[in-house]
């Protein structure tokens, strides 16, 4: 290798980034060749003084003891003291969540949130368009296919400007990113038999409703089942306009 | 597992990495005061997520990923929009991948020494969300490049690109720390 070759890697080097057969070959090159070799290790001192620099700091104990505690609570001598506000608490959560249940977002509404803000703020940016990459299908791991990423919709005023591959709570789902009259919207699928992830969403859309519709945050979200897949569309539109857009998602190649 | 058996497991996995998150917090959200509520909330999410959590992937990347979004969240409450890069695709990594001459390189262990750790903490500030989130990662976190990308939702090639520039932003604001004081 050469020594600008060599160097362009350095970073990739000291962070055990490289194959085994690259990092030997620059092993090998820096073995004989000393300003390269300086260069390295100079890099190499610089990278573990600014790690020092930015893990400096210790742990605030009395923060996680109160992270922790709220997470466990302990003592059971604190609840009998406060069982009585816990049980005016009680009916009144009771009375509460008739009506909150109502307006609480759907599970996997709730879940495809930020994946849709983050393309809404410019965050998330396509990773392709068109055939999805080879690279891109290595990492569905048996739980998503190619087809998820074939769904437009027939609506004129939508527009795709592509698609990449996203997690949401783990499981993996196609994102395709478009617009409705300048307004961001995403399109999100994924695998039918993924629903189990997504309990409430399952209950509503086995439940006879074709459409399942929730808000979640400043966002609209409809899902529905088209063949094996489970559609969604997010967007900061009225919920008709959704459902409208939704009902006319095909399958490109179906 | 019962819901105790659950938590116990959560606690022993979480213990081990509260310095890591906090200083990541601490160094992440826009205002100070947020970094207890963002790491408060990251952890009572990841409790109530923690049945998706599958015991063979990493704890440390996936607490990271959930700590990440809750202070972008916050951030983003606070009028900070995360700008990230525009997704740079594999074959355009080789740019990013290493300073491009090798007078970039030499910035000796004193010269960094010697910078005020506030020099540091200001080029840290100047960094963008994507360059910090990514450099936080690495050098607090400890991820791998794949794990940071899986958690900004980034490419590959952006974890590499923002990285270096994030850490050409230190390395120029420690020899401009350096030149000063030599004034």
């Amino acid at each position: 290798m050469r020594c600008a070759e060599v160097r362009k890697l350095v970073g990739l080097y000291l962070d055990s980034e490289l194959d085994a057969k690259t990092s030997f070959e620059i092993q090998q090159h820096l073995g004989s060749c000393l300003e390269c070799a300086g260069l390295f290790e100079a890099e190499k001192k610089f990278d573990e003084r600014l790690g020092q620099f930015l893990r400096h700091g210790k742990s605030t104990r009395s923060l996680w003891e109160r992270i922790e505690a709220r997470i466990a609570p302990s003592g059971s001598r604190r609840i009998k003291a406060l069982w009585p506000l816990a049980l005016a608490a009680s009916f009144m959560i009771a009375a509460g969540v008739i009506f909150l249940a109502r307006l609480r977002p759907l599970d996997l509404a709730n879940a495809v949130e930020e994946c849709h803000s983050a393309y809404a703020h410019q965050i998330t940016t396509p990773e392709f368009s068109g055939t999805v990459p080879e690279r891109i299908v290595q990492q569905f791991g048996g739980r998503l296919d190619a087809e998820a990423f074939a769904y437009r919709s027939s609506e004129p005023a939508f527009t795709s400007s592509g698609a990449r591959l996203c997690h949401v709570e783990g499981v993996p789902v196609a994102l395709i990113l478009g617009h409705c009259a300048n307004i961001p919207v995403s399109m999100i699928v994924l695998k039918k038999s993924e629903l189990d992830h997504f309990p409430e969403t399952k209950r509503k859309l086995e439940s006879g409703d074709p459409i399942a519709c929730s808000r979640s945050g400043r966002y609209q979200f409809a899902a529905r089942v088209v063949d094996d897949h489970v559609v969604c569309v997010v967007g900061d539109e009225p919920r008709p306009a959704l459902e409208d857009l939704l009902k006319t998602v095909r399958r490109a190649d179906g | 597992m019962d819901r105790e058996e659950q938590r116990d497991r959560f606690l022993s996995l979480l213990r081990p990495i509260e310095t890591d998150l906090e200083n990541y917090s601490r160094r992440m959200v826009f205002d100070r005061r947020d970094f207890e509520d963002a790491l408060q909330n990251a952890v009572l999410r990841a409790l109530r997520a923690f049945d998706r959590y599958h015991a063979d992937a990493s704890f440390r990347a996936w607490m990271f990923k959930i700590l990440t979004n809750e202070i972008f969240t916050i951030n983003r409450k606070r009028g900070c929009v995360a700008q990230f890069e525009i997704a740079v695709e594999p074959e355009e990594m080789g740019e990013f991948a290493g300073p491009d001459s090798p007078s970039e390189l030499p910035l000796s262990w004193e010269t960094l020494a010697d910078a005020l750790d506030e020099e540091l903490m200001t080029a840290l500030q100047t960094l963008n969300d994507a360059e910090r989130a990514v450099l936080l990662m690495r050098a607090i976190g400890d991820l791998r490049y794949r794990e940071i990308a899986e958690c900004l939702a980034i490419p590959l090639g952006s974890v590499m690109g923002n990285l270096s520039r994030a850490r050409q932003k230190m390395r120029d604001a420690i020899l401009r720390a350096r030149r000063r004081s030599m004034l």
